[in-house]
């Protein structure tokens, strides 16, 4: 089936600079690229690769992106201006639901088992077992380290429910930013007791043997955005018909990547060079469904643990009002916005559930769509 | 009039790359300067983040540290530091239009060394002035946020004593004199207390 997409978006620009990170779930932009997604809505889509999420948002405030995949909470930080001056950035597509683990160092398992005096811990791992830890190393003036990625992000919140959830103050732990990158090294020479970050990191540390996963984002809470599709709001009004292309064509490779097998093939394409430039053994299991836990135990099976778009359900990649308002909530309890300015009408500006509608907006592309649900396309 | 002389700054430059280093180190006049070169990454750059109490960070706009150096400014647990970043590219101009917040400004790699300079002297004053307008707006809102107390207190005791506002203003300045507590200190008890009271009845 030769399909030609061109017809649908009168495009007022083709060149595209499109800003992604290096991780597991940047699979439906790599996706959207390597299969000809773009291509085929008459798009030329450069990926460009970042290193660090805020220079990724400088970038995209400034235009020297013009898209770029975004933290799920860093449309509304811009917005609101939490880190330099307030750009409205939107957010008109999900691109990632789960994702992330919690991996401590085999140490601290280890600890675990002999403070709790406990044989074997069971997976989910509950922060609960930490307590004595915490309060041992209180007694010792020292605290349990964890690392994550960036303060406005999932990673964060979902380390600290993890910790509250089960009565760990954060107060009593540190909680430290660093690169994914630098995640494993820093667990290995006991810099951190442990760290919250995307794949395939969580992955690595359990391959190299220095980790071991005991929690995912999916036991946390789950299918909640993990990444967004972001723009600023200007670009969006100047380019309404390539936003649509671009969600378009997005929206093609998730749906791409609800089947296992494809996501098996995602993972060879996202391990080389351009890319993560990471074995294919650590990039693929989190997307096929597979925690990686202990060096020495099966894997847990975690069937959404990197969700773009779900089977038989209608769609996940549309942006809803209650993401926004959780992740407003979760903003709030870590003070990093005042209450009055989790508002609704804050998240109806960012989250712009028209704009991802209106990109299937004519029957004839809600069809084609509908053909894509059903198809496997091959590589 | 005499010349001042100026404090010197001690400047963190992060960069893998030698050879970058070193055209920075260059441009930047070493009398004014106190440059520290570290090539590290991850938790020994924050280590050496907080060791060193640099007066200004250098970085390349496309090194995976800048979320460190980004988040010391949000989560503000340790001093925010001024950032500079340089970069290979030219798109450096036009993210200075946009970056304004004072934390960071943009630096182009390999430019001359009186452009280095002034771009650093100002980043310099511009993260000071922010940092200075940012604790006044901290205060100014712990100001209002006390009166806000104070006039809650003196409403629960208008309510429940039934005196007059200045009657309970009086009784709230006098339990503070008396205590020596800060008025909006004595507020908040009275307050956790009406709560007490609020639920027990």
């Amino acid at each position: 089936m030769n399909m030609n997409h061109h017809q649908f978006f009168e495009l007022e620009i083709a060149d595209i600079a499109l800003g992604f990170m290096p991780l597991t779930d940047c699979a439906p932009l790599v996706v959207a690229y390597e299969l000809g997604y773009f291509a085929d809505v008459g798009l030329n889509v450069t990926l460009k690769k970042q290193y660090s999420w805020a220079t990724m948002r400088d970038k995209l405030h400034a235009g020297v992106l013009d898209v770029a995949q975004f933290l799920a909470p860093m449309p509304m930080a811009s917005t609101l201006g939490l880190s330099g001056e307030a750009v409205n950035v939107i957010a008109p597509m999900v691109l990632s639901q789960n994702g992330n683990g919690i991996t401590i160092s085999t140490a601290l398992y280890e600890e675990i088992k002999f403070s709790n005096q406990i044989h074997r811990i069971d997976f989910p791992i509950s922060a609960a077992l930490l307590k004595p830890i915490v309060e041992a190393r209180k007694e010792s003036g020292s605290k349990l380290k964890f690392a994550t990625v960036y303060p406005h992000s999932c990673h964060y919140y979902q380390l600290t429910s993890w910790l509250t959830q089960n009565n760990v103050a954060i107060d009593d732990v540190e909680i430290v930013i660093i690169p994914p990158a630098s995640m494993v090294e820093a667990l290995q020479s006991d810099d951190i007791d442990g760290f919250c970050v995307g794949g395939p990191w969580n992955a690595k540390a359990v391959r190299d043997g220095v980790g071991v996963t005991g929690v995912t984002s999916c036991d946390i809470w789950p299918d909640m955005p993990e990444k967004v599709l972001a723009m600023r709001e200007d670009w969006q009004l100047r380019y309404p018909e390539a936003t649509k292309a671009i969600i378009f064509a997005l929206q093609r490779a998730c749906n791409w990547l609800t089947h296992v097998a494809n996501r098996f093939e995602a993972a060879r394409i996202l391990s080389r060079h351009p890319y993560l430039d990471l074995h294919l053994s650590v990039i693929a299991p989190s997307l096929i469904g597979s925690c990686l836990v202990h060096h020495s135990l099966s894997p847990r099976h975690i069937p959404s643990y990197n969700r773009f778009s779900v089977e038989g359900i209608d769609t996940i990649n549309k942006p809803e009002l209650f993401h926004g308002e959780w992740l407003l909530s979760q903003m709030v309890k870590h003070q990093h916005i005042e209450p009055k300015q989790a508002q609704e009408t804050l998240i109806k500006k960012v989250f712009r559930q028209d704009i991802y509608l209106s990109a299937f907006g004519s029957p004839e592309a809600k069809n084609n769509v509908a053909v894509f649900k059903s198809t496997k396309i091959g590589l | 009039m005499p010349k001042e002389k100026k404090q010197e700054l001690n400047v963190l430059l992060i960069e893998d790359d030698n050879n970058k280093a070193e055209v920075l180190i260059n441009a930047l006049d070493c009398s004014q300067y106190c440059i520290r070169h570290v090539a590290t990454t991850g938790m020994s750059l924050l280590k050496q983040v907080e060791q060193l109490q640099p007066n200004i960070i250098i970085i390349d706009v496309e090194s995976p540290n800048r979320d460190i150096l980004d988040s010391l400014s949000i989560l503000s647990t340790s001093n925010p530091k001024p950032v500079v970043m340089f970069s290979a590219q030219g798109d450096t101009e036009t993210i200075n239009a946009t970056v304004k917040s004072g934390v960071s400004a943009y630096v182009a790699g390999g430019v001359d060394p009186e452009r280095v300079r002034s771009i650093i002297d100002t980043a310099v004053a511009q993260f000071s002035a922010y940092q200075a307008l940012k604790s006044e707006l901290v205060k100014t809102k712990q100001r209002l946020s006390n009166q806000r107390v104070i006039d809650q207190a003196k409403t629960w005791l208008m309510e429940s004593k039934s005196l007059t506002e200045k009657e309970a203003y009086h009784r709230i300045r006098k339990m503070a004199m008396d205590n020596s507590q800060k008025l909006e200190d004595v507020a908040k008890n009275i307050l956790s207390l009406a709560q007490l009271l609020e639920k027990s009845s």
